[in-house]
C-alpha cells in the first residue's frame, strides 16, 4: 500500500529561454517585478551619469559632450597649461577642499560625539531644547545657514573674516548634528548593559568609559568621520559665501564657476578625483567597519547592512 | 539755540546725503530763518550745479560735471626711497592682472608679493572697510570713488612718483571727470559695453541696422543661443539705449520701470540667458549674441578660442561716443599700507608701456588705455583680426560727451537693484 | 534599569553636552539672531555695510513689511515664490514614486542582492552634488549622449534643448540631486518597520496589496514625512541647481533672489528679510518634524 503512495521522480521537461522569460514576466507575484525594475532603472540612471563624466575626464579634446578618443592623463596631468597637475588654480581647490574636509573632521567628531552621549544621556527641559537645537541645522536650507553665518562674521565676532577659518566653522557647525545623530543610534543599539556589567564588576565611571564605551562606539565614530568627510568635500554654498576669494575656492566652488561658463574636461578629472578619493575612503571604512564589528554581526548578517543602517539612522 | 543749531545742521545733513532737493533745503530754512545767514554755505553746495551728492558730501561725479576729491591727508613727500622688505599685497579682481608682472615687480624692488582677490566691486570695499584685507594697492573703478574717499579707503597720489601717466596714458584721462588732477587714481584699464556676435551663426548686418541694438529684440530665430550681461546696470542701459535714452544715471523711476518692461518683454522673445561668461561660451560657441564688453571679447580671441575655430567668427560693435557706455577701472593705494612710496611707483609700474602691453596681449584681453596702443598697430601685428577693430577704443572715445555709468545715490541703487531684481525673477 | 544610572556622575552629561552646545548656539543662534537684526536695520551710508539693530526697541520694521507685502499676489516676490513651491512640490513627488518603490524593495524583498544594491545606492550619496549636476549638464547638452540617443532611436527626432531655460530640466535635475537623501532615510525607517506586523496581516488573510496599503504604507507615514521634509526644506533655498541647469531668468527660485540681494547694493535689509520669511515659512514644516523626532527619540530612550 504505501509503495503506491510513495512519489516517483518527476522529471521536469526542460523549458526554452522564452517560455522561462514569459513565465518570470508573467509571475503571479506582479509587485516584487515591478519594484526590481525600478529599483535598478534607478540605480543604474543615478550612477550612470558620473561614470560617463568620470569618462570624459579622459577625453582627447576639449569637449566634455562628444567623445573624442582616448587621452589618457591629459586633463590629469599631460596638458602642460589646462590639466589638473599644472593649473594652480585646480590644485589649490584640492587642497582647499582637502584641508577643510580634514578639519571639519578633526574638530566635528568629537565634538559631536560628547555632545551625543550628552544629548542620549541627560534628561530634562534643558536637554530637550538642546536637542531640538541639535535637529535644526538638518532642516535648515543651507542658504539660511549660509547668509546667517557670513553676517555674523561680519557684525558680531568681526575678529573673524571670511577665510578658511570662518569656511572651516560652518562646516564644523552643520556637520555636528549629522555626529550626533549617527553616534545617538549607535548608543541606542548598544544599550546600557557592557557599562552596566563592567561597573557591577568594579570599573570606576572614566574606566567605564574609556575601556567599555569608548570601544563600543568606534564603528559609529568611524561612520561619522567618513560622513563628514563626505559632506565637507560637497558642501558649496557654505564654502561660497565665507570664502574669501580664489585663495578659499573648494573644488565645489570651481565646478559651478566651471559649469557656468565653457568647461574643460579638466574639471571632470578634479571631480573625477574626488570621486576616486570618496571611493577610497568608503572602501576604507568598509573594511574598517567589518574588522570593528567582526563579534557583533549576527549569523548571516551583513556588515553593509549595518553601516548603512548606521549612515540612514538619522530620522523617525 | 541749540534747537536752531540742530535743526539747521539736519537740513544740511539732509541736503548733503540727497534726502531733499536744494529748493526744499532753502525753503525749510527759509522757515527756520536762517535763509539769508547760511547763503555761502548753501551757495558753496551750489557751486557743485545741481550735481547729486553723495556719500561724505563729495558730489557724485558725471562726464560732464567733473568732481575734484577733497584730500583729507596730504600726500607723502617727494624723493624718498621705496621700502623693501616684507610682502606687497595687490588687491583686485581674480585673473585680472598676470602674477607674473606682479612678480617682477616683487623682484625690482626686492619685496615678496601676493595677489588677493575679490569677486565683486562690493566685496573689494567691504573688505577694506572692514579691514578684512590690509593691502597695499587696490583696483577701484571710478564710481566707487566717493565711497572709498569718504571713507578714507584711498590714499592722496604725489605725482611726482608716477611720471609714466602724463607720458604714456591717453591725455583724455589725465585729469579725468571723476578724478580732476588724478589725485587719487591712475587708469587700469578701459572698456566699452556692446554687442558680441558669431557672425557665422547671426545673419544680421548689425552695425548697419538703423538700431543695431533692436537685434535682441528680434532674436527669435537664436532663441536660447543669446545672452545678457549679469549686472544690474548693464542690463537695465542695454534697454535704455534701444529705446534712445541715454541718461543711463538716471534715478526716475519711470525711466527704469520702462526699461525694465523692455528687458522683460526679451523673455518670451529669446529666453536670454544672464551671466558674464560671454568671453568663454561666445567662442565656444554655446552663446551667440551677447551683450559683452569690449575686453571680454578680446580676451576670449586671446585664450579661449577652441583650436579648430577661427577668431574672426567672432564680431563686436559698439556705439560711437555719447551713445555707448564707455568704462574704466583705475588703480589706487590702500590707506592700510605700510609701503606708501613702493605704493606709488606701483603705479607707476602699472602704466608703463611694456607692463600694461604685456598684461593686456598676454594676459587678459583689457586695453590699457596707453598713447602706444591702437587697433592699426593690433591688426598689423596680427593679434587680432580686421573685424574686431571695433573692440579697440582710441582716447577720442573719452571725453565730456562720454556715457558712463557712475555712482547713484542710495535711493537710485535701490531703484536700480529693485528693478533687475524683478526680472532676474522672471515675473 | 533606572537604577543604575548611578554609574556615573550627575554632571557628567551635561558636562559632555556643553561644548557641542555652547558651539551651535553661537554659531547657529546667534547668526539668525544676526539676520533678524540686519532685517530690522539699517546701512551704513558710506559703506553700505547693513548695520544690525540689535535692540528690538530700535527695529525699522519697513524693509520687512515691504518684503512681506512682495509676497502677495501681484507683489515682487510672488511670482518667483509660486515658482519654487512648484518646483520642490513636483521634485518632491517624483522622488517619492521613484525612491518609495525603491527603498521599498531594497528593505523587504531584496535578499542575495541587498548589500550590492545597498552599496550602488549608498554611492551617489558620497559623490558631490555639483559633481552629478556637471554630469548631467554634460549628458543633456547639446552635442551630449541623451540628445544623440533619442535622434537616434527616433524617440525624439528632433530633440530638445534641454539646457536653455527649461523648467523640465530643473525639476529634474533637483528630483536627481536630491532623491538620495530622501532614499537612505526612508529605507532606515521601512528596515525598522516589524516584519511580524505584516506577517500577521498576511495570516489573517490579507492579499499582499492589501497588507502592503493596511500595514506597511501607514506605518511607513513618518518616515516618509520625515524624508520628505529632509529633502523639500533645502530645496526651497536651492539657487545654484537651476544656476547650472538654465541661466535664465525663467526658472529663477527664491533663492536666486536672496542671493541677488546680499552680493552687493543697497539693500542688505531686503535680502535679510527675505531669509527672515523663507526661513518662517519653513518653520512650520521644520517644527512638526523635530518634535516627531524628539518624540520619537524620547520614546526610545525611555525603553
Amino acid at each position: 500500500m504505501s509503495e503506491a503512495v510513495i512519489a516517483r521522480p518527476v522529471r521536469v521537461p526542460s523549458r526554452g529561454f522564452g517560455r522561462r522569460l514569459r513565465d518570470w514576466i508573467g509571475n503571479p507575484w506582479g509587485k516584487p517585478r515591478f519594484l526590481v525594475l525600478v529599483t535598478w532603472v534607478y540605480v543604474i540612471s543615478s550612477i550612470a551619469p558620473v561614470i560617463i563624466a568620470v569618462q570624459f575626464s579622459f577625453n582627447d579634446g576639449r569637449s566634455q559632450t562628444a567623445w573624442q578618443g582616448f587621452g589618457g592623463g591629459r586633463w590629469y596631468w599631460g596638458d602642460p597649461v589646462n590639466s589638473v597637475w599644472h593649473d594652480p588654480a585646480l590644485q589649490h581647490a584640492l587642497f582647499q577642499s582637502l584641508k577643510l574636509a580634514g578639519l571639519d573632521m578633526l574638530i566635528a567628531t568629537p565634538l559631536g560625539v560628547l555632545l551625543a552621549l550628552g544629548l542620549a544621556r541627560w534628561r530634562g527641559r534643558m536637554a530637550n531644547a538642546s536637542n531640538f537645537l541639535m535637529l535644526f541645522p538638518l532642516v535648515t536650507p543651507e542658504i539660511v545657514m549660509g547668509v546667517s553665518l557670513s553676517l555674523a562674521f561680519l557684525n558680531v565676532f568681526t575678529f573673524i573674516e571670511p577665510s578658511t577659518t570662518a569656511q572651516v566653522l560652518g562646516h564644523v557647525t552643520f556637520s555636528l548634528s549629522y555626529v550626533v545623530v549617527i553616534v545617538r543610534g549607535r548608543l541606542f543599539s548598544i544599550g546600557r548593559q557592557y557599562e552596566e556589567a563592567a561597573a557591577d564588576l568594579g570599573a570606576t565611571p572614566w574606566e567605564t568609559l574609556r575601556l567599555v564605551l569608548l570601544p563600543l562606539l568606534m564603528p559609529a565614530i568611524f561612520s561619522s568621520l567618513m560622513i563628514v568627510f563626505a559632506i565637507s568635500i560637497d558642501d558649496f554654498v557654505i564654502s561660497q559665501w565665507l570664502s574669501c576669494g580664489a585663495d578659499c575656492d573648494t573644488i565645489p566652488i570651481r565646478i559651478y564657476s566651471a559649469t557656468r561658463a565653457a568647461p574643460l574636461p579638466a574639471i571632470n578629472a578634479l571631480a573625477s578625483i574626488m570621486v576616486y578619493f570618496t571611493l577610497g575612503a568608503i572602501g576604507i571604512s568598509y573594511l574598517v567597519y567589518r574588522l570593528m564589528t567582526r563579534g557583533e554581526r549576527p549569523k548571516g548578517g551583513d556588515a553593509t547592512r549595518g553601516m548603512v543602517s548606521q549612515m540612514g539612522a538619522f530620522d523617525v | 539755540m541749540q534747537n536752531h543749531d540742530a535743526g539747521v545742521s539736519g537740513i544740511l545733513e539732509a541736503l548733503r546725503t540727497g534726502r531733499i532737493s536744494r529748493r526744499q533745503a532753502f525753503k525749510a530754512l527759509a522757515a527756520v530763518g536762517f535763509g539769508g545767514a547760511l547763503a555761502p554755505a548753501l551757495s558753496r553746495l551750489a557751486a557743485a550745479e545741481d550735481a547729486l551728492m553723495g556719500p561724505g558730501g563729495i558730489p557724485l561725479a558725471r562726464p560732464d560735471k567733473p568732481v575734484t576729491l577733497p584730500l583729507w591727508e596730504d600726500p607723502i613727500k617727494s624723493g624718498m626711497e621705496p621700502e623693501t622688505d616684507g610682502t606687497f599685497t595687490v588687491f583686485n579682481y581674480a585673473d585680472y592682472i598676470d602674477k607674473a608682472l606682479v612678480d617682477e615687480f616683487g623682484k625690482q624692488h626686492k619685496v615678496k608679493t601676493q595677489i588677493t582677490t575679490f569677486d565683486s566691486m562690493d566685496q573689494c570695499i567691504t573688505r577694506l572697510a572692514t579691514h578684512a584685507v590690509r593691502a597695499d594697492v587696490t583696483n577701484i573703478t571710478p564710481d566707487r570713488l566717493a565711497q572709498a574717499v569718504a571713507g578714507k579707503l584711498i590714499k592722496p597720489v604725489n605725482p611726482d612718483y608716477v611720471p609714466n601717466l602724463k607720458k604714456n596714458v591717453w591725455p583724455s584721462l589725465h585729469s579725468p571727470f571723476y578724478d580732476q588732477e588724478s589725485r587719487y587714481t591712475v587708469p587700469y584699464t578701459v572698456y566699452t559695453t556692446g554687442i558680441g556676435w558669431r557672425n557665422d551663426k547671426v545673419k544680421e548686418d548689425i552695425p548697419n541696422l538703423s538700431n543695431p541694438w533692436s537685434i535682441f529684440w528680434n532674436s527669435q530665430a537664436y532663441k536660447g543661443y543669446v545672452g545678457v550681461l549679469d549686472d544690474s546696470r548693464e542690463a537695465l542701459v542695454l534697454a535704455m539705449l534701444y529705446r534712445g535714452n541715454y541718461d543711463i544715471n538716471t534715478e526716475d523711476p519711470a525711466a527704469i520701470d520702462k526699461a525694465l518692461e523692455d528687458l522683460k518683454a526679451l523673455i518670451p522673445i529669446c529666453n536670454p540667458k544672464v551671466n558674464i561668461t560671454e568671453y568663454q561660451t561666445l567662442p565656444e560657441g554655446t552663446s551667440w549674441l551677447h551683450q559683452c564688453w569690449s575686453g571680454d571679447l578680446l580676451g576670449g580671441v586671446f585664450s579661449y578660442m577652441p583650436e579648430d575655430t577661427d577668431p574672426s567668427v567672432l564680431s563686436y560693435w559698439s556705439a560711437p561716443i555719447g551713445k555707448g557706455p564707455i568704462q574704466n577701472d583705475c588703480w589706487a593705494i590702500s590707506a592700510t599700507t605700510k609701503k606708501p612710496v613702493l605704493a606709488h611707483m606701483w603705479l607707476n609700474y602699472i602704466v608703463d608701456n611694456t607692463v600694461a602691453t604685456d598684461n593686456f596681449l598676454n594676459f587678459n584681453g583689457y586695453q590699457p588705455p596707453m598713447n602706444s596702443i591702437t587697433p592699426e598697430q593690433l591688426v598689423a601685428q596680427g593679434r587680432i583680426p580686421a573685424n574686431l577693430k571695433t573692440a579697440v577704443m582710441t582716447a577720442a572715445d573719452f571725453g565730456p560727451g562720454a556715457l558712463q555709468e557712475m555712482t547713484l545715490t542710495p535711493k537710485g541703487q535701490a531703484l536700480w537693484q529693485s528693478a533687475y531684481a524683478k526680472f532676474v525673477s522672471g515675473a | 534599569m533606572r537604577e543604575h544610572s548611578g554609574i556615573y556622575p550627575r554632571w557628567l552629561w551635561q558636562a559632555f553636552a556643553l561644548p557641542g552646545v555652547v558651539w551651535l548656539i553661537l554659531l547657529f543662534l546667534v547668526p539668525f539672531y544676526a539676520v533678524i537684526g540686519v532685517a530690522f536695520g539699517g546701512v551704513d551710508p558710506i559703506f553700505m555695510i547693513p548695520v544690525p539693530a540689535w535692540n528690538p526697541l530700535d527695529w525699522n520694521a519697513e524693509s520687512v513689511i515691504r518684503t512681506l507685502l512682495g509676497f502677495l499676489p501681484g507683489g515682487d516676490y510672488w511670482v518667483v515664490f509660486l515658482r519654487t513651491t512648484v518646483y520642490v512640490a513636483l521634485a518632491l513627488a517624483i522622488c517619492l514614486l521613484v525612491g518609495y518603490p525603491v527603498a521599498y524593495y531594497i528593505s523587504r524583498h531584496a535578499r542575495r542582492t541587498k548589500s550590492v544594491l545597498l552599496a550602488l545606492l549608498v554611492l551617489p550619496f558620497w559623490v558631490s552634488y555639483l559633481m552629478r549636476m556637471l554630469a548631467w549638464v554634460n549628458l543633456f547638452a547639446p552635442g551630449g549622449y541623451v540628445n544623440d540617443f533619442l535622434a537616434w532611436s527616433h524617440i525624439l527626432p528632433d530633440p530638445p534643448d534641454w539646457l536653455n531655460g527649461n523648467p523640465v530640466s530643473v525639476i529634474l535635475a533637483l528630483v536627481y540631486g536630491y532623491i538620495p537623501y530622501l532614499i537612505l532615510p526612508l529605507l532606515a525607517a521601512l528596515d525598522r518597520i516589524d516584519k511580524s506586523l505584516l506577517e500577521a496581516a498576511r495570516d489573517l488573510g490579507a492579499s499582499p496589496s492589501s497588507a502592503f496599503l493596511h500595514v506597511t504604507l501607514p506605518l511607513s507615514m513618518t518616515g516618509v514625512l520625515g524624508a520628505s521634509v529632509i529633502i523639500a526644506l533645502p530645496m526651497f533655498g536651492d539657487y545654484y541647481t537651476p544656476n547650472i541647469i538654465s541661466g535664465s531668468p525663467t526658472t529663477s527660485m527664491l533663492g536666486n533672489q536672496i542671493d541677488l540681494f546680499f552680493h552687493g547694493g543697497p539693500q542688505p535689509s531686503i535680502g535679510a528679510s527675505l531669509t527672515l520669511i523663507l526661513s518662517l515659512f519653513l518653520a512650520v514644516l521644520m517644527t512638526y518634524y523635530m518634535y516627531s523626532v524628539a518624540r520619537a527619540t524620547r520614546e526610545v530612550r525611555d525603553e
